[in-house]
């Protein structure tokens, strides 16, 4: 319990920041974007080792899941009750895609795996613009629907605050379902898996119904983030802005950068990863690449178990073992 | 009958690596295959423990054609392996590597279950002063043991050894013995122990013996029988007889 007394401390220190420091929530809010992010993907590619190159698609879909349902379900009387209505719907369309992939591309073996996952993101967006799919490349505006719905002080509301602090315990959720999953038998088929997928099998693993298993939940708060941190707070989804591979490799580089498959590793990462790109725009704007690029290479060379495992490795056998998990 | 193999054969593109082989294993059984470098015993064990499927034949277990099983819905059936190469989770310590045997063995046992047949095997094979180091640093004899307690504590019926006795002097040779007949007898466990030169040990384990030789089954039966048999001798000692001079020996040990 002690690693997550660690989690629960630096989750309050960054609440506590953004709610009484002036100014410091967007930036907390920022953050803790990537925090969450890293969080739902370690449940994939930390406890797995499986690297998925299509993960956007999953915040992209419960982002459209949101959209859906404030833009085409809403019913008069229904009220704030829309809000969990989008959260689910969000979660089922990420789950249904993660259901189809995990079906098919996690009967392979891990470079196969990777590569097979390469095309989706992209397919999912052709798709969707290519068939005029949920607005085709107009995407879905919900500014105004919104507004109907909550009014205009409370969806400015929403989008300026819920949003984030749906977000946060998003994150933090799947942080505890990581630290459950650890401790029960899931995470010990999956630790077996990640270090040797044949053995695992002839042990009496089934290999390939627990990485789905770990895939699902990973793109059930994928779905999730989607939803709120683009949809509720941006009131609008744009293929071109949901599909971005740029999403997935920040989810691989925070995941390694902080400690695949540790609880403390995607809060690290998402962290340093972020604060890293803030100051880098704001001191040397349209370098922040150029420079974030080789650094995060230098860090994961210096530190292939990331920082959270380096530290853990570290405190092995002091006092403070068993705080860095 | 616990195993039976009947007529079961495995191609590697042109290669018969297992030719047409039949055999059967009673409950609780001691029983060793032999046979030199390359004559299929790893392919056998491979296809009893669902790593690979056979071109052609079956696979009985426990009365159950587990053929088109896949390994992993065998396992809990009570089919358990260690490897030639040891294969660890290396980065796990060696309390959970040999806990995961438990967990999805037949024991099928939860967390804390598990743990506990865990320390009562890894003490067993005498590594409890390695119980929480990483698998990965182990020595391979280490390794070795760390594997068999790992398929113990599946609670097999049916104990695979693959060279389980390779590298270790006589003295271990002698402890692994005693362990494997004192678990045989206390939970009923058939095992089979196969090896390429280790013959004094399993004149010294085994009740009967099957002979592999370039992928068929050479000779079965009682094992002081069958190693002193004209055509065993050939196989392994051939050469180094015509050769002449130190040929009895010829076995290395
Ligand atoms: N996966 C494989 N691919 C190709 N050939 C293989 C494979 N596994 C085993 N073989 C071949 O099958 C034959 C039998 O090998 P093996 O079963 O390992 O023998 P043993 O365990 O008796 O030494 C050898 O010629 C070996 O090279
Ligand atoms: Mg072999």
């Amino acid at each position: 319990m002690r690693g997550v007394h660690t989690l629960l401390i630096i989750y309050a220190i960054l609440l506590i920041v953004g709610l009484t420091v002036p100014g410091m929530w967007q930036p907390v809010a920022f953050l803790m974007f990537y925090v969450a992010l890293g969080q739902a993907f370690n449940i994939f590619l930390g406890l797995t080792g499986y690297v998925d190159f299509g993960y956007v698609a999953f915040l992209a879909l419960g982002s459209y899941g949101m959209a859906i349902a404030m833009d085409s379900l809403y019913q008069t009387g229904l009220g704030a009750a829309i809000l969990p209505i989008g959260l689910l719907l969000a979660a089922l369309m990420s789950i249904m895609l993660s259901l189809a992939v995990g079906a098919v591309a996690l009967r392979l073996r891990g470079a196969y795996f990777a590569i097979a996952t390469i095309g989706v993101n992209e397919g999912f967006r052709y798709l969707i613009e290519g068939a005029r799919l949920w607005g085709g490349s107009e995407g879905i505006i919900i500014t105004g629907a919104m507004r109907k719905i909550f009014g205009r002080e409370m969806a400015n509301f929403i989008s300026t605050m819920v949003a984030d602090v749906l977000v946060f315990g998003i994150g933090l959720l799947a942080a505890l379902t990581t630290y459950v999953i650890i401790h029960k038998r899931m995470g010990y088929a999956l630790m077996a898996i990640r270090e040797d997928e044949d053995a695992a099998r002839v042990m009496g693993i089934n290999v390939t119904k627990y990485k789905i298993m770990a895939f699902i939940t990973s793109a059930f708060f994928a779905g999730l983030i989607g939803a709120s941190a683009w949809t509720l707070k941006m009131t609008y989804v744009f293929p071109s802005d949901v599909f971005l591979i740029t999403y997935t490799v920040e989810a691989i580089v925070i995941v390694m950068l902080g400690g695949a498959g540790t609880l403390l590793g995607p809060v690290v990462g998402g962290i340093t990863y972020g604060l890293l790109k803030y100051y880098l725009s704001v001191i040397l704007p349209g370098f922040q690449l150029l420079i974030l690029a080789p650094l995060l290479v230098a860090i994961v060379v210096a530190f292939p178990e990331g920082i959270v495992g380096y530290l853990k490795e570290r405190v092995r056998g002091t006092r403070f073992e068993g705080y860095i998990l | 009958m616990l195993l039976k193999v009947e007529d079961v054969t495995k191609r590697f593109g042109g290669l018969v690596a297992v030719d047409s082989v039949s055999f059967e294993i009673k409950e609780g059984e001691a029983f060793g295959i032999v046979g030199p470098n390359g004559s299929g015993k790893t392919t056998l064990y491979n296809m009893i423990s669902g790593v690979y499927q056979p071109d052609s034949g079956r696979i009985i277990f426990d009365g159950r054609d587990i053929t088109d099983l896949p390994a992993h819905a065998r396992a809990p059936l009570g089919i358990g392996r260690t490897f030639q190469i040891p294969r660890p989770f290396p980065s796990a310590t060696v309390r959970e590597n040999v806990a995961v045997g438990a967990m999805f063995g037949r024991a099928q046992a939860d967390v804390k279950e598990a743990m506990e047949i865990s320390d009562y095997y890894i003490e067993l094979v005498g590594l409890s002063e390695q119980a929480n180091k990483a698998a990965g640093t182990l020595t391979p004899l280490e390794k070795r043991l760390m594997e068999l307690a790992r398929a113990l504590a599946m609670k097999p019926r049916l104990l695979l050894l693959d060279e389980v006795m390779a590298g270790m002097n006589p003295k271990d040779i002698g402890n692994i013995i005693e362990l494997l007949q004192k678990v045989r007898q206390e939970e009923k466990i058939a095992v089979v122990a196969m090896v390429e030169h280790l013959m004094h040990a399993i004149t010294k384990f085994a009740e009967r013996v099957m002979v592999m030789h370039q992928g068929r089954k050479l000779l079965e039966g009682p094992t002081m029988e069958v190693l002193n048999d004209e055509r065993v001798i050939e196989v392994y000692l051939g050469k180094k007889i015509r050769e002449g001079a130190e040929g009895a020996e010829g076995h290395r040990t």
